[in-house]
């Protein structure tokens, strides 16, 4: 059970923590002295209140081990690969959208998560993350006009 | 030359490419035959409309062969005008779409970029501001409600767009002019005139202050009073006494206009210049102006550049006297 | 009626070729991405957004509302067969849904889902149109400060009765909150929570959000979870229902409808509440409670109608005083505005012929659905056979085009995946995600109109007690509030374990 509540311990904290950085940023909003009899500051200070104080019952509720979530599957077992694949993915994505376009940058992010959800055949996944991206970059960006990250090989399509 | 002309039309399509090779997408001579246009508003918005019936217009006058529009919206063209300062930098065939609400937000969010770091190339369209109350009003003429607004500022409330952008500028102006306080005016802001429209007619606030166009059908259907308009004279089909006829030295043009990328060639400039001088006369953008109900404004050069100049400062001053700059 | 010769013209709009065609399109996708695990209206709808540049604006909404109600329809197949809901609002049709599956009787289960669907959908649908037109003429009459209370009234409602519990479900609101105060203040216009980047400062945008949570974080969760390889169930067997089926359904349906209605066109929204309740009280209606837990076809059917007549719900709302309740609702007003429509009390005036013609299109709508729905439920659950590396793999690929779609920004991107990452927590901890959206929507709306009704009131806080309309409305809010914490104490020997 120790084990357990340790990650909702440092959840509780991590709501504790947003909450004190959004007090420390609504401390830093100008307030002009104007006409509006309520300032952009009141609202800021009530939701970063709200967090902490629903920080701390958190932290009381883990501590006093009654906050037991989704108990059939929080088992030690934590698949740490697959989220690292996922995670690369999803890096390279944001990376490479800009300079390389939209085509390969899906490429990559199918490719990694496939990988992510068990699939062991890498280049069989590139292929399909190709098609994929190339049928939606089409739809997207010839049907409709919209740009979704045009890169080199967009380009010379 | 076909060939290149392809290349062109598939890289220009292509934004990241053309910023790689900014050299290839514009010709040698100053002659323009591809205008990429630079809207610093998502998709959808008036200054992307603008730039969309340009298009329109200068491709059926055959005065170009293609254009691209390039959309890089947020924060009243704040989050854009530095990428079309910096990254657009010298191309000859770029034309930033942009208008007043520009300036007035670079200068509330403080903006390290100036609109006057561009170069102005023509004024275009322009839309003036109405200021209207509930028909059951008591206040028949603009002078009663500055009156009202000079003997209690909290009893007269003003709905209109974002804090800061033109509507809530011309609330400043008046208050001023009629030698109130700028900043007692109780703004009360809603995302556009159309969302005040509910306040109005439900008569919560004391006036409105928006565009003609978003008030015109309200009024034609006597829900709304129309009280002036901010025109600097009589406009004709709008039965409508403009400010200054009302008594206060106030006149106010919600403007929309193009610019030019700093470091262009001067011949690059003229072209420009030349090119929507051209549009301007051409039948296909007065159709367009009809269909959108867009005022002309035209304003072109150099007498465009001082009327900016002129704009910022006053713009600057008056959201200094409403306590947002 | 006044109402029926408008409806009668949508009608007219509704049923010309093109547009049955458009509504036929919206059904088919919206059942096929219902059908798809983390694939919901919200996230289609906002991929979609586009088409507004190119597609009248009539069309465009009758394509939205048929993949609004159509995704509603696929996503009991999913929680049915496959026990993974496609959205919140379907987590309790997996319930009893899934069992049923499980003993066999897939077919009764995804039949009276579907029929309950039709039957929840039309009734809502009748109530919309019916209920719509006089809350024009009532919302007209509200001020700011009656808007402000009508928003105390939503967030205790949806506070109140937030699932499992009030905890989480108050801290996943108050983070939604937050996230709505990202950018510009509308009333001063100072910059707020931006740190620094002006990328924030028109505000996070809704879409990123709710793909992030849902799209991105559903994946995250599934991809760190131990493999267990969570099977599809074969759909065999006789398809229908026997007359037993047809006799413990139909009430549930009725019931469920006339729950999901009003909770759907409540401010506070959402599907979550009306299925929830119409679960607990088909269990105590029930002649065999005991099959509660294996497999009661009334825990199908009643929560199933229940989120159909709320998806009718929440267009009251959006269309009547566009305010949005849900994201898919918040996303379609941003396809109003993108055409220049102002949403709002005066929309119905502006826009006779797009709004009666979308309302008239929910009707053709559902009857396609039932059509598609009962004898092709075999080939919708045929989707749910593509590889999960595949499915997870097109659905990041998908949230990334609806996010960058809109922007071109990588700082949307960066932030759709921090949201992912929240979303991931939140799941993983059991944290309930739709107050996170309600609260990134409503929060701000709830803040503007208290701030406008203080300066319309030059200062006064009384003017929310003062004015006839927001007294009430925080006298139901306080009554929310106090009656579920005393029926609570009365039977507090639960939550102790």
């Amino acid at each position: 059970m120790d084990r357990l509540r340790k990650p909702e311990t440092l959840l509780a904290l991590g709501v504790i923590a947003l909450g004190l950085l959004a007090l420390y940023e609504t401390t830093q909003i100008p307030v002009s002295p104007m006409y509006a009899r309520v300032g952009p500051t009141a609202v800021a200070y009530v939701a970063s209140a709200l967090l902490i104080g629903l920080g701390g019952a958190l932290l009381v509720q883990s501590a006093s081990g009654r906050w037991v979530s989704a108990p059939q599957e929080s088992e030690a077992e934590f698949d740490l690969r697959a989220l690292g694949w996922l995670l690369l993915g999803l890096v390279l994505n944001v990376g490479l959208i800009g300079p390389l376009g939209f085509i390969p940058a899906s490429m990559l992010l199918f490719a990694c998560t496939a990988r992510a959800f068990g699939s062991r055949r890498p280049l069989r996944d590139l292929l399909i993350g190709l098609i994929l991206a190339a049928v939606a970059y089409f739809g997207f960006a010839g049907l409709l006009d919209i740009n979704i990250g045009a890169g080199l090989l967009e380009g010379l399509i | 030359m076909l060939n290149r002309r392809h290349f062109l039309q598939t890289t220009a399509g292509a934004g990241a490419t053309a910023a790689l090779l900014p050299g290839f997408t514009r010709d040698a001579h100053a002659a323009i035959d591809q205008v990429q246009f630079f809207v610093p508003a998502n998709p959808g918005g008036g200054w992307d409309q603008t730039a969309r019936s340009m298009e329109q217009a200068l491709k059926s006058a055959n005065l170009i062969k293609g254009a691209q529009v390039t959309n890089v919206g947020g924060a009243g063209g704040a989050v854009g005008l530095p990428q079309f300062v910096n990254q657009w930098k010298g191309r000859g065939n770029a034309l930033m779409v942009a208008g007043m609400v520009m300036v007035g937000a670079l200068i509330t969010n403080k903006s390290p970029v100036k609109v006057t770091q561009t170069v102005p190339i023509a004024r275009l369209t322009g839309e003036y501001e109405v200021i209207v109350v509930p028909a059951e009003s008591p206040h028949k003429t603009l002078k009663d409600l500055m009156a009202a607004f000079k003997a209690d500022p909290t009893k007269v409330s003003w709905a209109g767009g974002s804090a800061g952008g033109t509507d809530h500028i011309l609330a400043g102006m008046l208050a001023k002019a009629s030698g109130g306080d700028a900043k007692k005016v109780s703004y009360v802001a809603y995302s556009g005139g159309g969302p005040a429209l509910a306040a109005l007619l439900g008569n919560q606030v004391t006036c409105g202050v928006s565009g003609w166009g978003e008030f015109s059908e309200q009024v034609k259907a006597g829900k709304l009073r129309a009280l002036a308009i901010s025109a600097d004279k009589h406009q004709a089909g709008i039965d409508v006494p403009t400010i200054k006829e009302s008594g206060f030295d106030v006149d106010l043009v919600n403007w929309r206009g193009v610019f030019a990328p700093p470091g262009i060639k001067d011949a690059d400039k003229k072209a420009l210049i030349d090119l929507v001088g051209k549009m301007r006369d051409s039948a296909p953008w007065k159709e367009q102006l009809k269909a959108r109900e867009w005022t002309d404004v035209f304003l072109a050069g150099d007498a465009y550049g001082k009327y900016i100049e002129a704009e910022n400062k006053r713009i600057e001053g008056i959201l200094k006297d409403l306590g947002l700059a | 009626m006044d109402t029926l010769s408008l409806l009668a013209g949508g009608f007219a709009v509704a049923l010309q070729p093109m547009n049955l065609l458009w509504a036929l399109v919206g059904v088919t996708l919206g059942t096929a991405i219902g059908v798809l695990p983390g694939l919901g209206p919200a996230l289609t709808i906002a991929l979609l957004l586009p088409i507004t540049f190119s597609v009248p604006a009539t069309a465009a909404f009758i394509l939205f509302a048929g993949i609004y109600y159509g995704a509603m329809y696929g996503g009991s197949t999913t929680s049915i067969l496959l026990n993974t809901p496609g959205e919140s609002a379907s987590i309790v049709t997996a319930l009893e849904g899934h069992k049923m599956a499980r003993k066999g009787r897939a077919a009764a289960a995804l039949a009276t889902a579907a029929i309950g669907s039709f039957v929840a959908g039309t009734i809502g649908t009748l109530g919309l149109t019916f209920v719509a037109p006089p809350l024009v003429d009532f919302a007209l009459r509200f001020g700011p400060a009656d808007y402000f209370s009508l928003m105390v009234v939503a967030f205790v409602a949806v506070s109140a009765v937030l699932g499992a519990s009030m905890l989480r479900g108050l801290t996943s609101l108050a983070f939604g909150i937050l996230l709505g105060l990202v950018g510009i203040d509308l009333q001063t216009g100072q910059a707020r929570f931006t740190l620094g980047l002006p990328e924030l400062l028109d505000g996070i945008n809704v879409i990123v959000v709710a793909v992030g949570l849902f799209a991105v974080g559903e994946t995250l969760y599934l991809a760190a979870r131990p493999k267990s390889g969570g099977s599809v169930i074969r759909l065999e067997g006789r398809a229908g229902m026997t007359k037993e089926d047809w006799q413990r359904s139909w009430k549930p349906w009725l019931r469920g409808s006339l729950l999901g209605f009003p909770f759907g066109a409540l401010p506070a929204g959402g599907a979550e509440v009306p299925t929830l309740v119409s679960y607990f009280l088909e269990k105590k209606l029930s002649k065999k409670p005991e099959e509660f837990g294996h497999g009661a076809i009334e825990g199908v059917a009643g929560p199933e109608a229940a989120n159909n007549a709320s998806a009718a719900g929440v267009l009251v709302p959006m269309l009547a005083l566009g305010l949005p309740t849900s994201a898919t609702a918040a996303i379609m007003l941003s396809a109003f505005q993108s055409y220049g429509i102002n949403p709002g009390p005066l929309l119905l005036q502006s826009q006779p012929e797009l709004v009666w013609g979308l309302i008239a299109s929910l009707y053709v709508g559902n009857v396609m659905l039932l059509i598609l729905n009962l004898p092709l439920a075999g080939v919708w659950a045929k989707i749910l056979t593509i590889p999960a590396p595949w499915l997870y793999g097109g659905i990041l690929v998908f949230a990334t085009i609806g996010t960058y779609g809109i922007s071109q920004s990588w700082i949307d991107l960066v932030l759709l995946y921090l949201i992912g990452g929240v979303g991931y927590l939140m799941r993983r901890f059991d944290f309930p995600t739709a107050p996170a959206v309600i609260g990134m929507i409503l929060g701000p709306f709830a803040e503007q109109e208290f701030r406008r009704a203080m300066t319309i009131s030059a200062g006064d806080i009384t003017t929310f007690v003062t004015r006839p309309l927001s007294l009430s409305l925080l006298i139901i809010a306080v009554l929310l509030l106090v009656v579920p914490l005393l029926l609570r104490l009365r039977s507090r020997t639960d939550h102790k374990a």
